[in-house]
């Protein structure tokens, strides 16, 4: 499992908003922009469905918001980080959340899901890349320690 | 008036045999369901359709149609005995074989002698002549020692029985024919050196008649079985293995026809042969006819039913009948009981033993009307018309009494295959109902736990409304278990894959194992046929194997405790 696969550099941005509602819009929208059978309204749908059950933020300023559906062309993340942190998202720990990666796969990958779901939880989980992640000056860049931190690994 | 018209109609056309075949399945397998349903043996069913349509009641099926049936009637004879021989294994004789013998001794005496000593009775008071009381007794007596093995094994078969009493009863109707044939060459001499019918000769050539009879048949059987057992050990594909033994068969019935040696006996060595010589080759051949056998089996009895003249008897016809039926059954149950505490028998043979020897039929019938051509006159038709009457009293008693031993000796539905259990149960019965559901917040660590506490496969994911959202199976699992941290914060919603198909719990367990093989799904989510169409839990193909093994081991167990 290679994030390369399903990362682009311009799925990365910089996150505007303060709040949960305000970054998770932002990254439907990226998100959205590049799936032709999905609308935006769906998407933020399944999403906020999702967030219902119990949040996604997991601690130490990470939160990792995921959806399955029918429709999606394939499967992809989008990344959004804040140097300010959002503090509404409700998160395991009371750090507010710095980096969100949204991950939505279609419903018959649930393998390709489930892996990167732990893939990324396994890269994001050392302390200084995140905090590299959140001192990046450009996507380029935070898509570099993202996507690399898989390569040292072979 | 139009009725009565129509019938006459009928009655002056002579049916095609073919008609008269498809009438008597179609109607015999209706008339078989409807007994069914009142819990009574199929076999009556059909007999008693057979009395409707034939020569006392509405004569569809008349002389002419049943004198075209005899062939037929003698193969279906042929398959019941192939079919009986095959359950008599040597190893059942070496074992029981003294016990076998002891029983089917009393029981035949014992009817003989009760049967005999009431009717020389009755006869003597009514006609005060001694001879002809005693010829009769001797010759009924020797009669009613029969036990038609068709009936009898039907309703074995119907509730596939499987045990100790089983397996008397199958040791005991194929042989007791013999004992009949040998008692009535006995009672037959005696009879007519009475009758003042038969010279010294006679008991010489009425004896050594019945020991070809016999013998005759039991070589004609063994050496076919030998033959075809030589043949069958080659490999020969499924079809050409079924068309060779139903010619087998068919040729050996033929022979039997030709040499004059009894059918039943005869076919009854040819299985018994193969069973032993060739187990596991044979197993197939058997169930091959057993495949086929059905139509036979209801064609046989309609006809039978259909050929008994009882319209119109007289009344003292019925009265000896009446004394006949219940002295053979004391005698029977009797016999069978001290035969069985002599031997020290099993207590199910014992107690119920006697219930499933009453049938009569064929060598019954065929012994009166060898009576009506040897002595004539009026014993030779009171004998074809006591003997008639008795066999429609008996074969309308004689399979609920059958039903009710082996039953009472708790060996019915112990003779199952998996097919068979899967056709009784229904989807709703195998609910994993033990299988715990999450519902979609479950946290993965959760559910992490309870797979360690349970041994299901897949897990059912229910919504806060308790409908059904999704399933969990433990092999797709092995994705999210890379990482601890997922198990704090994935839960059920992330993990469960949309149900497959579905069905509701009174699918039969067949249909819904086919359905699972088709769509090669390990379990299938079951719903409750009733309104709110709610979710009972999953069937896992699994462990409805587990199951199904199970049952069906402990379903040996018993038949063999």
């Amino acid at each position: 499992m290679k994030l390369v696969d399903y990362l682009t550099v311009d799925r990365v941005v910089k996150l505007e908003g303060a709040t949960k509602t305000q970054a998770l819009g932002q990254l439907i929208d990226v998100l959205s922009g590049g799936e032709p059978k999905v609308s935006r309204g769906e998407l933020e749908k399944a999403v906020w469905h999702r967030e219902g059950l119990m949040s996604t933020g997991i601690g130490n300023g990470l939160a990792i918001p995921h959806v399955r559906m029918a429709d999606l062309k394939s499967s992809s993340m989008t990344v959004g980080v804040s140097r300010e942190g959002i503090s509404d998202y409700e998160s395991l720990d009371p750090t507010p959340i710095k980096i969100i990666v949204l991950i939505a796969a279609p419903q018959g990958q649930h393998e390709i899901y489930l892996k990167l779901l732990a893939k990324v939880t396994q890269v994001l989980k050392h302390s200084q890349r995140r905090e590299a992640i959140i001192a990046a000056e450009s996507a380029r860049q935070i898509y570099e320690i993202l996507t690399g931190a898989q390569d040292d690994r072979g | 008036m139009i009725a009565a018209d129509s019938l006459a109609i009928i009655n002056h056309t002579h049916l095609p045999a073919l008609l008269v075949v498809g009438l008597a399945i179609f109607f015999g397998t209706v008339g078989a369901n409807i007994f069914q349903k009142l819990r009574i043996p199929q076999v009556v069913g059909y007999i008693f359709i057979g009395i409707i349509v034939g020569r006392s009641g509405l004569n569809l099926i008349d002389e002419e149609a049943i004198r075209s049936l005899r062939h037929f009637n003698f193969f279906a004879l042929g398959v019941i005995g192939f079919m009986i021989g095959g359950e008599l294994h040597l190893d059942l004789f070496k074992k029981y074989g003294r016990h076998f013998f002891v029983i089917l001794l009393s029981e035949g005496m014992g009817a003989f002698f009760f049967v005999g000593g009431a009717v020389f009775v009755l006869v003597w008071l009514l006609l005060h002549d001694f001879n002809t009381a005693l010829s009769l007794g001797l010759l009924l007596g020797a009669i009613s020692s029969a036990t038609a093995p068709a009936a009898t094994v039907d309703v074995l078969w119907e509730y596939k029985t499987r045990g100790i009493l089983t397996t008397t009863v199958f040791a005991i109707v194929a042989l007791d024919d013999g004992l009949a044939l040998v008692l009535y060459g006995i009672a037959s001499t005696i009879a007519g050196v009475l009758l003042g019918q038969t010279t010294g000769s006679g008991y010489f050539a009425i004896i050594s008649h019945t020991l070809y009879e016999l013998l005759g048949a039991v070589v004609l059987g063994a050496g076919s079985g030998f033959l075809l057992s030589w043949i069958l050990h080659r490999p020969y594909n499924r079809e050409k293995s079924l068309t060779f033994v139903i010619g087998s068969l068919a040729l050996i019935i033929g022979l039997t026809l030709i040499l004059k040696v009894d059918l039943i006996l005869s076919t009854m060595a040819l299985g018994m042969t193969l069973a032993n010589l060739i187990p596991r080759r044979s197993n197939i051949a058997f169930q091959m006819v057993e495949s086929i056998a059905p139509p036979i089996y209801v064609l046989f009895f309609v006809v039978v039913g259909a050929g008994l003249h009882i319209a119109g008897m007289a009344a003292w016809i019925w009265y000896i009948a009446i004394v006949y039926v219940v002295a053979r059954t004391l005698g029977k149950m009797i016999g069978a009981y001290l035969g069985a505490r002599w031997t020290g028998a099993a207590q199910p043979v014992r107690k119920y033993l006697g219930y499933c020897l009453f049938s009569q039929a064929g060598v019954a019938v065929g012994l009166a009307i060898l009576s009506g051509n040897i002595f004539g006159g009026d014993i030779g038709n009171s004998i074809v018309m006591i003997i008639t009457a008795t066999t429609f009293l008996v074969q309308i008693i004689g399979p609920p009494c059958v039903k009710y031993a082996v039953k009472r000796a708790g060996e019915v539905g112990l003779n199952v295959t998996e097919e068979d259990l899967m056709r009784a149960y229904k989807a709703g019965q195998m609910v994993s109902r033990e299988t715990p559901a999450f519902t979609i917040r479950t946290p993965l660590a959760q559910i992490l736990q309870t797979i360690a506490d349970t041994d299901a496969m897949v897990y059912p994911v229910v919504d806060p409304q308790g409908r059904l959202a999704g399933l969990i199976s433990i092999l797709e699992l092995r994705q999210s278990l890379a990482d601890a941290q997922l198990a704090q914060w994935v839960v059920a919603y992330d993990l469960m894959l949309p149900p497959p198909d579905n069905i509701e719990e009174n699918t039969p367990l067949d249909k819904a194992i086919t359905t699972m093989k088709q769509q090669n799904l390990e379990c299938l989510p079951v719903f409750a046929e009733a309104e709110d169409h709610r979710f009972l839990g999953l069937l896992e193909l699994r462990k409805v194997n587990r199951q199904l093994s199970q049952e069906i081991l402990r379903r040996r167990q018993a038949s063999e405790a």
